[in-house]
């Protein structure tokens, strides 16, 4: 009766038309709803749309993601043209949050998002370059600028002594070595950084990167996209030893101080001599394609995308090359309605070669290091040896030609998931993520003799073959109810349980006595003299590791405007023992959105401010396996009847300490934020306060000597605190009709402070310097994790007389040594007077974006700047006949000659000994990138090409520091032991030219 | 109604796959400790993990070879190692001993006791034929580790037949020096009557061995002379161990000598697999050869390898040889003088620190092996732990300190006469500083001479800066006491 009469009072219309965006392109794939039923349809290949028995006077709405929403009022049945205007705001972008998704106005976390066009404007050969400075909180530290080389990235500051990296997932699939993923597939990153990332419970104390790869839609007409560049890299710095003469009259003045025969007697002739940096850095090539096939039809949609990566280093060339082949698939089908299937298969072949590198006795420390006398080569032509430069400086040229070394990794993965929409308001959801992964080393040691006592000569050529396998799989499944009450409840429950599984097996075979020392004959095969590692040293090859997840969580919103998110998670791990497996993580989070609230409608100033915070309980296990039982992994190897192979007998010892008492470590973080549009959204800024409890801190510490050599036992001892602030601003505009423009700037500030370790008050250390001396860093309550201790120094000895009235090391000094202070004025320098010298922890870190778009001409600058970080300068060695940085030329060489650096000498001197003085200010502003390109317009009514845009693109084109080694970004990435710089592989600055063209 | 089957297709993988807690209380794939000795195999690869750590002791030998007035430290600089350094110069202190100094050495040795006590826990889990031999073997070890940190730091913490486990660090005190004794000499007696004068394989431990580290060990406790002549004179008589003769003598320290009739313990070194700076204890070779030979060193003959200038012979030590001795020879290398008689050698005299000329020719690294990576660390050179000279020498001295000065005599002149030296003819304290003289030389370079001149009182006169009832132990390190909770007292004086 009652639909009678409300049929009765409506007519029905029919609407068609066409959904077009602003430049007049058809879009496929439009939502068109009619509002407040369940009545709607999609655009198809043309924009084209047709909805039937629509109540006249219906609100039409038209949606698609990156688009701000329309709706239209029919009255009459009409053929209407739609355009859509491209969302500036992007309030209603869907973010990825975990186990479902939300729109950017209902977070209630700490979220933030690179989006796809973000990474296409940097080109990183790896993720994490797109990260840097993109992110307020995210911070980068590059372990080695050598092709594919490998970055630490730290959310919010370091937190554990034990293994900082986020978690990261591709499309749900946890994933560790980022250099297998072609940033080209990657539609958006977004990175969770506060107690909502929660719901990942196990690992995700330490924030999490979730990283979605681009798919096809429905509707979508087949779309071909072709991405390709090139060109060359170059170092970006040399750093500046001493020439040839500057050498002679430096090294002849320290032999004079030490009262032996001066070597040099003619400098005359020595001229520039050899510049052994120009020798080993070269303009090295790369170059990637990438083609990616895109559509969908009515009720499936595909993509398919091939990538080549080829990148030479600034070092070595081939030698250190990196090529990287991908291909990605992925299918998603809607077998029904309300079932659905996606699913996702990559393949990624790489394969790097490897050179020493950012280690004492790499190549860069030795092209340093090397006397500039020495040609490269000798008068036969044999590489030049580097008699009396010490045990480990050798002719780096001789270094890289000896090096065959190279890693391949075959990776499989891939997932498949099943929603099946039910009962209204249910969903279910099941997913599988796996990684299988192949990876082979291969390492050839030929014979060689670098020079009189070389720890690198090699009179045995060896050979090694490794093969190692890596499985892993992570299966989720979860019920979501979700429902709307009253039109003002929104409420959305959902219940889930995650398992994880890894597992490997290890192979590796050895062998030697190559045939003719020849790298063609270097094939553990082709030896007479070979072993199995494992098999012959009785050694376990295989692991197996497993999490096992139940979580839940509860968002509840009120009119959209206050919104509120609970989860609770309990995890369970191997890698804790019986009693201690399971943890219960809850957190919790809180939004309102005061721009919605009817005081405000008046001011029509803010499009949006949303207030939020969010406490919560993190779990974290980033420990080895197994810690807590004593496994017969030690060392214990000897020799009866002989001292032959046949002899060598492989014994069984206990390997680490074992703690049966290990658990779970917990972070508790807040955050309190706020996020803000005004403007017609042309500002949206968005700040943050965050505080990061780490308690029952995971460590490995020093124990006492008499639980013997095994690995250090992991305990949970220890509070760490990061507090920090963030804060980004954007403002984004058009002038005119053709000028559009884009600025973003993000900063962000850091305290960290280590608040207790240990229960014995005592402090942890690590980091070395120079050799054999005392280690550098510490984790010390009270401290910034990870703070350097060394000697302060108070100037240079000027005069025998001041020697003899100060305090001085046991280690003889004479005028022109470096007076240490006596921090404790006991009369003598020793261990008890180093002090806190700095940190590697930067106070702040900020990044600068602008780009804008002036007619068919598109530019982009990305700048970002880390401030108040010390890098400890650690490639020199020290030793008599090396070459040395120029600055030694305003050496000590006299009484009033200088204050600020020691006097040459050979002999015995305590400034070897760490001090200030090989500490720098790490502070730098560095352009990452410049790009500028050329859209081609185009006029046909159909054309085959939709798009084509040519590009010039720099990266890393300068940097401004007053770090004078060669990369201030260096770092090891260890939290005790980080910002040692031992000669690190620099970034390489890389200049391209390339094209987008789209079918 | 064909909806409903996927909502229970769905439910029931969630159930089926959502595993219960059981999942994750899975054993490692490595073999847990605790349910290990199930077959005398292993057993016997536990043993082999045992003896692995008397590869270790080629540190202590060598530092306490620079603690005393034999040597000097040497090395790149002085700040190069700067606890060896402080060692030489007796200023060393409980700081700073990380990393390579004492509380490496001191954790060595834990862990090379708790290996054995490993055994010892496990000794009646299951029965076979050859665990007496296992554990002699073991007992023999166990007392060999003990020997070194009894004799390095006096009182310190010992469980018997038992790990050290985690937490067991902050409850066990330092046992007094005469029980760790007693353990010493108890484990040595088993040894001594469970094990053969000659075993199959080189390398294990014999009934001489030890008998000789029993009479050496009732030597160093000072009051037990006379047990300590019964043992050795019966390791003399009865044992399979000669001097090398005069001819052979030269060849004492060669590699194709290893193991010889002489060598009553050897430790064995071997050049077969790599090593690296960052695991010591790892390794299979014997560092402190290439540590001890000159920087630099082309040795046109092809001998010697080169190395990192430690452990360098002073001029006192040389100037202690008599003339005509034999031994000079073999165990100093003079290297101006090697350069001279050896036309197109040459090494690095600038380089280095302290150097003196002079290397410890006994254990410096010859050239010949497979030079694995890292060359430094992979030498196959065998360290002969205790000599039949050395045995003849504490039978002389326990003899000669009980009175019987003939017999004593026999035996010192048996070692001068192989050094083509004259009979001594003294008697009473003449004697015993003659036999003290002997040792000296006899036996420079191989680690004796520190604690010879600590047992016989005699450090102070003779070791610059040596403090009497200070430097006779050396400290325990700091951060072993606070590890443990602070609860051990330091040893007197630092």
């Amino acid at each position: 009766m009652f639909s009678f009469i409300a049929q009765a009072h409506a007519q029905t219309i029919e609407v068609n038309g066409v959904v077009q965006d602003a430049s007049g392109f058809p879009i496929p794939g439009v939502n068109v709803l009619v509002k407040n039923t369940t009545k709607g349809t999609v655009t198809d290949f043309d924009g084209n749309f047709t909805i039937t028995n629509v109540d006249a006077g219906s609100t039409l709405s038209f949606s698609y993601i990156g688009y701000v929403t329309k709706e239209i009022i029919v009255n009459d049945s009409t053929t209407i043209t739609v355009q859509l205007e491209e969302d500036v705001a992007q309030l209603s972008e869907v973010v990825v949050i975990g186990y479902g998704t939300q729109t950017k106005k209902e977070i209630t976390g700490a979220v933030s998002v690179v989006g796809a066009e973000t990474i296409e404007k940097l080109k990183p050969t790896r993720i994490e370059q797109a990260l840097q400075g993109q992110v307020a909180g995210v911070n980068i530290t590059t372990n080695t600028g050598s092709p594919g080389g490998s970055s630490t990235i730290s959310i919010r500051g370091v937190s554990t002594n034990g293994d900082s990296r986020p978690l990261i997932l591709v499309d749900g699939n946890v994933v560790e070595d980022l250099s297998v993923i072609n940033p080209n597939d990657i539609e958006s990153m977004n990175i969770l950084k506060d107690a909502t990332a929660g719901i990942y419970g196990v690992r995700a104390a330490n924030g999490v990167i979730l990283i979605t790869t681009k798919t096809g839609r429905k509707e979508m007409p087949l779309t071909v996209e072709y991405n390709a560049y090139a060109g060359f890299q170059q170092t970006t710095r040399k750093l500046p030893v001493l020439n040839a003469t500057e050498y002679a009259v430096i090294v002849n003045e320290g032999y004079a101080a030490a009262g032996s025969t001066p070597p040099f007697s003619d400098l005359s002739n020595l001229g520039i001599g050899t510049d052994w940096q120009d020798e080993v850095f070269e303009s090295a090539p790369i170059m990637n394609h990438n083609i990616t096939f895109r559509g969908g039809k009515e009720k499936s949609s595909y993509s398919y995308s091939s990538s080549f990566l080829t990148q030479d280093g600034i070092v070595g060339g081939k030698k250190s090359n990196f090529t990287r082949f991908t291909n990605a698939l992925t299918y998603n089908l809607d077998f029904l309605e309300n079932f659905k299937f996606k699913s996702g298969l990559t393949l990624t072949r790489t394969k790097k070669n490897n050179l020493p590198e950012s280690t004492l006795g790499s190549v860069l420390f030795n092209a340093v290091n090397m006397a500039p006398n020495l040609p490269v080569r000798d008068v036969n032509g044999e590489f030049t040896l580097a008699n009396g430069l010490g045990g480990e400086v050798v002719n780096p040229l001789a270094q890289m030609h000896n090096t065959y070394n190279k890693n391949k990794v075959m990776k499989l993965n891939g997932f498949a998931g099943l929603a099946y929409n039910f009962l209204e308001h249910f969903t279910a959801e099941a997913n599988i993520q796996f990684n299988y992964s192949e990876v082979d080393t291969y390492t050839f040691d030929p014979i060689d003799f670098y020079g009189v006592g070389k720890v690198f000569n090699t009179l045995t050529s060896e050979v090694f073959e490794g093969f190692d396998i890596y499985r892993d799989y992570t299966f989720d499944a979860f019920v979501k109810y979700e429902n709307t009450f009253n039109d003002v409840h929104k409420l959305n429950v959902l219940l889930g349980t995650s398992v994880f599984k890894t597992t490997g097996v290890f192979s590796g075979r050895r062998g030697r006595n190559i045939r003719d020392n020849n790298p063609a004959f270097a094939r553990v095969d082709l030896t007479l003299d070979n072993e199995d590692i494992y098999a012959e040293r009785g050694s376990n090859p295989k692991f197996d590791g497993r999490l096992l997840s139940y979580f839940t969580r509860l968002q509840y919103d009120y009119k959209g405007k206050y919104l509120l998110s609970a989860v609770v998670r309990r995890d369970g791990s191997t890698r804790f023992g019986p009693g201690n497996k399971f943890g219960y993580f809850p957190s919790g989070s809180l939004g309102w959105i005061v721009s919605d609230e009817e005081f405000m409608s008046d001011s029509n100033f803010f499009d949006l401010l949303k207030i939020r915070a969010s406490y919560g309980i993190l779990g974290n296990d980033r420990i080895g396996d197994y810690r807590f039982v004593s496994l017969l992994t030690g060392e214990g190897t000897y020799f009866f009847g002989g001292n032959d192979a046949e002899d060598e007998i492989f014994g069984k010892a206990s390997g680490g300490i074992a703690n049966p008492e290990i658990k779970w470590e917990k972070q508790k973080t807040l955050d309190i934020g706020v996020d803000m549009r005004f403007l017609d959204s042309k500002i949206n800024i968005t700040a943050d306060y965050f505080k990061r409890r780490t308690e029952d801190l995971l460590v490995s510490p020093e124990v006492s000597g008499l639980l013997g050599t095994g690995a250090a036992p992991v305990v949970n001892a220890g509070v760490v605190e990061n507090t920090g602030i963030e804060f980004a601003i954007g403002y984004s505009d058009t002038i005119g009709e053709d000028f559009k423009f884009n600025i973003n700037y993000n900063v962000t500030g850091l305290k960290n402070e280590v608040v207790s370790v240990s229960g014995e008050g005592e402090y942890l250390e690590g980091g070395d310097f120079g050799i054999s001396q005392p280690a550098i860093a510490r984790m010390e309550a009270g401290y910034p994790l990870g703070y350097f201790v060394g000697y302060k120094t108070d100037g240079v000895f000027q005069t025998q007389d001041e020697v003899d009235n100060a305090a001085v090391t046991s280690v003889a000094t004479q005028p022109g040594d470096f007076k240490f202070v006596d921090q404790n004025n006991d009369g003598v320098i020793d261990l008890d007077d180093r002090v806190d010298l700095g940190n590697p922890i930067p106070d702040a870190t900020m990044g600068l974006n602008i780009s804008f778009d002036y007619k068919n001409f598109d530019f982009s600058a990305y700048t970002f700047a880390s401030i108040g970080n010390e890098i400890v300068r650690n490639y020199e060695r020290n030793q008599q006949l090396v070459n040395k940085p120029i600055w030694y030329l305003d050496r000590w060489t006299g009484r009033g000659s200088t204050n600020a650096a020691p006097r040459q000498t050979t002999g015995t001197n305590p400034n070897t000994l760490f001090s200030d003085y090989y500490v720098e200010d790490g502070s730098f502003v560095r352009l990452q990138n410049i790009q500028l390109g050329y859209t081609f317009s185009n006029n046909e009514e159909d054309p085959i090409i939709d798009k084509f845009r040519i590009y010039v693109s720099a990266n890393n084109l300068f940097t401004l520091t007053e770090y004078r080694g060669y990369d201030p970004t260096a770092g090891t990435g260890a939290p005790i032991g980080g910002g040692i710089d031992q000669g690190i592989y620099p970034s390489a600055s890389t200049f391209l030219l390339g094209i987008n063209v789209k079918f | 109604m064909k909806n409903l089957k996927y909502i229970y297709l769905l439910l029931a993988s969630l159930i089926v796959l959502s595993c219960g807690d059981d999942f994750v209380d899975v054993a490692s794939e490595d073999e847990n400790s605790e349910d290990f000795f199930n077959s005398e195999k292993d057993y016997q690869l536990a043993l082999v993990a045992a003896y692995d750590y008397l590869q270790t002791t080629s540190k202590f030998y060598q530092y306490a070879e620079i603690a005393s007035d034999n040597t000097l430290c040497g090395g790149e600089s002085a700040t190069d190692s700067p606890y060896i350094q402080e060692i030489d110069d007796m200023i060393h202190s409980p700081v700073g001993q990380s990393d390579g100094g004492l509380r490496t050495m001191w954790q060595w040795m834990y862990e090379a006791v708790n290996r054995c006590n490993y055994i010892m826990e496990f000794q009646d889990k299951t029965d076979f034929p050859n665990k007496t031999s296992v554990i002699a073997q073991t007992r023999f070890l166990r007392a060999y580790y003990n020997f070194i940190l009894v004799k390095w730091w006096g009182d310190v913490p010992m469980l018997r037949d038992k790990r050290i486990r985690f937490g067991d660090q902050f409850t066990i005190d330092r046992t007094p020096k005469s029980e760790v004794y007693d353990l010493i000499e108890e484990d040595l007696i088993f040894a001594a009557a469970n094990l053969p004068y000659v075993q199959s394989e080189t390398g294990r431990v014999t009934k001489g061995a030890a008998q000789a580290l029993l009479g050496k060990v009732y030597l160093y406790q000072n009051t037990k002379f006379d047990k300590a002549a019964e043992v050795l004179e019966d390791l003399i008589n009865n044992g399979p161990h000669r001097l090398l003769t005069s001819e052979e003598y030269p060849n004492m320290f060669e590699r194709d000598w290893e193991n010889n009739i002489e060598s009553v313990f050897e430790i064995q070194y071997s050049d077969v697999d790599g090593g690296s700076f960052d695991c010591f204890q790892c390794l299979e070779g014997n560092y402190s050869t290439y540590f001890n030979g000159p920087r630099g060193f082309v040795d046109a003959t092809g001998k010697f390898d080169a190395g990192y200038s430690f452990n360098v012979p002073t001029q006192e030590v040389v100037d202690a040889f008599e003339d005509g001795d034999l031994r000079y020879e073999t165990s100093i290398l003079d290297i101006e003088q090697y350069i001279i008689d050896n036309p197109g050698s040459s090494y690095d005299e600038t380089a280095g620190y302290e150097q003196t000329g002079y290397f410890n020719r006994k254990y410096i690294a010859r050239k010949g092996d497979l030079d694995i990576a890292d060359a430094a660390l992979t030498n196959p050179d065998n360290y002969r732990a205790i000599r039949f000279a050395d045995v003849l020498l504490m039978a002389a001295e326990a003899l000669a300190e009980e009175g019987d000065y003939v017999q004593a005599r026999i035996y010192l002149n048996r070692v001068r006469n192989r050094a083509q030296l004259p009979d001594v003819t003294t008697s009473g304290d003449n004697l015993i500083n003659d036999i003290y003289k002997e040792r000296r030389v006899e036996l420079v370079g191989e680690g004796h001479r520190f604690f010879d001149l600590v047992r016989t009182g005699r450090a102070a006169q003779e070791i610059d800066g040596f403090i009497t009832g200070k430097h006779e132990l050396f400290p325990i390190p700091i951060e072993e006491i606070n590890l443990s909770g602070g609860r051990w007292a330091q040893n007197p004086g630092y």
